[in-house]
């Protein structure tokens, strides 16, 4: 799947903008360049990348807001763009901080004007509202008018507002930006809830990276328009998070240290050993261990007395990823998809 | 000892001086911002001419259908008009953005606005670049020029200055009315409302001599919405129709000096507003 | 249009909003109340010396002034208040909602600018009632007079629904039309009579404003009312609304298309 924006450029200062203003230069952008992915139905994927990488664009062609350039792209089986309002009744969205909410309506106005759109029943929708005041604490502000609610109180709302019809897949752009972190954790755990047992498959971009750890199972990592990895966030540490190093000081310390495969011993510090990953300190090929994998086999190796595990965080590991640009394509195939792009 | 004396005056004068720097670059830069939306600035110069030629028309329309309103000739009717449609275009350019501070709430700008080192007030106006008010000055322009020249007035230097602080005080009536009214709308977006029929007031009742009106209605006018000081007062004075304006002719003469007061007056009123500015929700 | 449940949910939006802001109503109705007093006064005002002006008597030219005032409520809510203009959703990329739910743009915007109408409908009615009660407005000429008038202002409301779309639609273009939309609403005051009767402009004025929308939105259906257009002339008169909301209907439907495809192309 890919999309082709056209943006007309300005000159830079007034003479410019004025000739701007007769002739505009145009050029095209590319946003997003072959990604190509399936989602398995009551999959979490989140789809991660630097600011401008193209996940936004992704969202929007498979919601049916953008039409790719080339590709094409299925979710529960339509081809959002083509057939749009079919697709509005499988998916559900949130776009960050733009609320879908009436401004000037209590919430609970709200929920029932899109329980009308999409035709609810009411014992349906009772039930359901009871469901997510139960997570989210809704009941507490949903008479309130939407204008007068906080950010976390808004966005809460407006994801209960995005299931109300029960769709399949749901798609969040950012949806936690901005919040408290008591309110993540209860989106969170809402969202958790939403997978494991309404088997909703959700797509998800965020920039927090306990989000990732806490909710995906799947990982999709783009940058600059293309996908630069496919897979679990161990694939991600393993590849781009090599930098863990194991300290460990042993029982015995004359003993003979022979070398373990992809293990290094990178020095001694004192009675202590340090080991890091094989070749340098990046990860990258597929056998290099994990830092777990590393840990086990030191233990199962040698009589430990102590040891110590330094972890590059989930951060430094996705600065390292982000800053590679040049890295290859990997990718996973799962079976009967929910949400197919390509 | 020179240095010491002059020192703080020189500073006050060249910060000043600086401060006009800057308000001249935004605004320069806020004209370029206007520049990027194509179509709206092409279409504005567009519309704008089919706008001017209907106002004119408007203004001439009524003062042709009934001359001799309230006692006033003609021509006096049109300097009215012409002194509120210049006094409006004016404050259009240099405080028009107060009218729009709702929309501006709603963005957080006043938010942001707060976090740099000047006036909020002044941030404001430099928002953007009032194009529509090339227009409105166009229009006046015009009217002006034909209402000077229709006008039967001797024009001496003392009434042409008294002209000109006429229409700088309708101005700032003007602003002072918008500004006290934005200072409500810092807490309660419903303020909009009120400002869009404060400007449809002014554009519907500003235009003509007051005392065509029941003396209730000018009073109003005069003493509750102070539409008369804009423009009718100043007229009234400079054509001499000061003894049926509803107050003594030397009020009405003051109308420049109101327009000040009030202008000062609002711009406390709109600070004390601000310094109880709670901001957009949460 | 299949009348149901959703169609009422969505028109009944701004009322609703409307209904559970009182200070909005009251100040509605002050504004309503002052603007009348005003305009009575002012027409009364200027009629002092005359007894007839461009075929209007002084109690045709108020009637059809204080019609004016109650007519151009019927669309005058402030919505921008509500964040619920479409130039606001555009600014805030919240459009992207409305091309996400089962419920095509087009039809969610006719909806929502019908119950908008409707309730100010109501505002009219209830304004005309009070009016005539005592004794400002006066009762049409005949019975045929008035059903004539009716209709032709259900026909100008159907055109003022396609001008306020299009001012709407030119939205999608041009981001920051704030100005410009100024503009087009002081148009349609003014080439819609809503300032002053179209009759007493000059004759150049009123065959220019012959070839625009806006003088079929009020001046037409006011001006029957009042008597300014005699009933045997009101066909033609008629079909020139009718003639409008076909041209409409087809130019914004168009636009609604291409509008549709900008957002789809540019991701709103």
């Amino acid at each position: 799947m890919s999309r082709v924006f056209h943006t007309t450029v300005r000159r830079p200062g007034l003479r410019g903008a004025l000739r701007s203003l007769v002739s505009p230069e145009r050029v095209a952008k590319t946003a997003v360049e072959d990604v190509s992915f399936t989602v398995g139905a009551g999959q979490l994927l989140a789809l991660l990348g630097p600011n401008g990488a193209g996940k936004s664009t992704t969202i929007k062609m498979l919601t049916g807001i953008l039409t790719p350039t080339a590709g094409e792209a299925r979710v529960a089986g339509v081809v959002p763009y083509r057939e749009r309002e079919r697709n509005a009744r499988n998916i559900g969205a949130v776009f960050g901080q733009r609320t879908q909410l009436w401004w000037d309506l209590p919430v609970r106005e709200s929920f029932a004007i899109l329980r009308d759109i999409y035709g609810i029943g009411e014992p349906e929708h009772r039930a359901r509202l009871e469901e997510f005041d139960e997570l989210l604490d809704l009941s507490s502000f949903w008479d309130t008018r939407v204008r007068h609610l906080s950010l976390g109180q808004r966005v809460r709302c407006d994801l209960a507002g995005s299931l109300l019809h029960d769709p399949p897949v749901v798609f969040l752009d950012e949806p936690t930006i901005g919040m408290d972190v008591v309110v993540k954790e209860q989106v969170r755990g809402f969202l958790r809830h939403q997978v494991e047992r309404r088997g909703r498959t959700v797509l998800l971009t965020t920039h927090d990276m306990t989000e990732v750890a806490r909710l995906a199972e799947r990982v999709v990592l783009i940058n600059h328009g293309r996908i630069v990895l496919d897979g679990s966030l161990d694939e991600i540490r393993r590849r781009f998070g090599g930098t863990w190093q194991v300290r460990a000081t042993l029982t015995d310390s004359e003993a003979c240290l022979d070398p373990l495969p992809g293990i290094a011993l990178l020095r001694r510090e004192g009675a202590q050993l340090v080991f890091g990953p094989e070749s340098g300190l990046q990860g990258g090929e597929r056998n290099t261990p994990t830092a777990h994998e590393a840990l086990r086999r030191i233990i199962e190796r040698f009589e430990v007395s102590d040891i110590a595990l330094e972890e590059s965080d989930l951060e430094d590991v996705m600065r390292a990823a982000y800053l590679r640009a040049d890295a290859t394509v990997g990718s996973l195939a799962s079976t009967e998809p929910a949400l197919r792009s390509g | 000892m020179t240095t010491t004396v002059r020192g703080p005056a020189v500073r006050g004068f060249t910060a000043r001086r600086s401060a006009m720097a800057v308000v001249w670059r935004i605004t320069k830069l806020t004209l370029r911002a206007q520049l990027e939306y194509r179509t709206e600035f092409l279409m504005m110069i567009v519309i704008g001419a089919v706008w001017q030629i209907s106002v004119i028309v408007f203004a001439t329309v009524l003062l042709t259908q009934f001359s001799g309103m309230g006692g006033w000739e003609a021509a006096d009717v049109l300097l009215i008009a012409a002194m509120r449609m210049m006094a409006h275009g004016l404050f259009v350019l240099f405080f028009g953005r107060v009218q729009y501070l709702t929309q501006r709430v709603q963005e957080g700008l006043i938010d942001v606005c707060l976090l740099r080192p000047m006036s909020v007030y002044r941030q404001v106006q430099l928002n953007h670049f009032p194009v529509n008010a090339i227009g409105d000055l166009i229009v006046a322009a015009g009217l002006f020029a034909g209402a000077i020249a229709r006008s039967s007035v001797e024009w001496t230097p003392g009434r042409i200055a008294f002209l000109i602080s006429g229409v700088l005080g309708g101005m700032l009536v003007e602003a002072a009315l918008f500004t006290a009214l934005s200072s409500a709308a810092l807490h309660f977006p419903a303020a909009s409302y009120w400002s869009s029929w404060l400007e449809e007031l002014m554009g519907t009742f500003g235009n003509y001599p007051l005392n065509i009106l029941p003396g209730a209605v000018s009073g109003a006018l005069t003493y509750i919405l102070p539409l008369a000081f804009i423009a009718y007062f100043p007229a009234g004075v400079l054509t001499g129709n000061g003894s049926a304006l509803g107050v003594p002719v030397w009020v009405a003469a003051c109308a420049p000096l109101f327009g000040l007061a009030g202008f000062i007056a609002s711009r406390l009123l709109w600070n004390r507003s601000l310094r109880h500015y709670t901001g957009v929700n949460g | 249009m299949a009348i149901n449940t959703s169609s009422v949910r969505v028109a009944w939006i701004t009322p609703l909003g409307e209904l559970l802001a009182p200070p909005r109503i009251t100040a509605g109705l002050l504004r309503l109340l002052v603007q009348t007093v005003l305009v009575v006064a002012l027409w009364r005002g200027l009629y002092a010396d005359t007894e007839v002006k461009a075929g209007l008597t002084r109690e045709q030219a108020v009637s059809y002034a204080v019609l004016a005032v109650l007519a151009s409520r019927i669309r005058n809510l402030d919505r921008s208040a509500s964040r619920d203009e479409v130039i606001q959703h555009l600014h805030f990329g919240t459009i992207v909602y409305w091309f996400l739910r089962p419920i095509p743009p087009q039809r969610y915007y006719a909806l929502r600018a019908l119950g908008d109408q409707a309730y100010g409908l109501i505002w009219l009615l209830s304004g005309y009632a009070l009016c005539l009660a005592t004794g400002v407005v006066e009762l049409p000429a005949s019975p045929e007079g008035a059903a004539v008038a009716a209709l032709s202002l259900l026909l100008g409301q159907w055109v003022l629904y396609y001008v306020m779309l299009l001012i709407d639609l030119l939205c999608f273009w041009t981001l920051r039309n704030q100005a410009a939309l100024l503009i087009l609403v002081f148009a349609q005051n003014l080439l819609s009579g809503v300032y002053a009767p179209l009759w007493y402009f000059p004759d150049w004025f009123i065959t220019m404003s012959g070839f625009l929308p806006f003088q079929a939105t009020l001046a037409v259906p006011l001006s029957l009312y009042v008597g300014r257009i005699p009933l045997h002339d009101a066909l033609p008169q008629l079909a020139v609304q009718a003639g409008w909301v076909v041209l409409l209907a087809v130019l914004t439907r168009l636009l609604w298309h291409r509008a549709a495809r900008r957002v789809v192309s540019q991701g709103g």
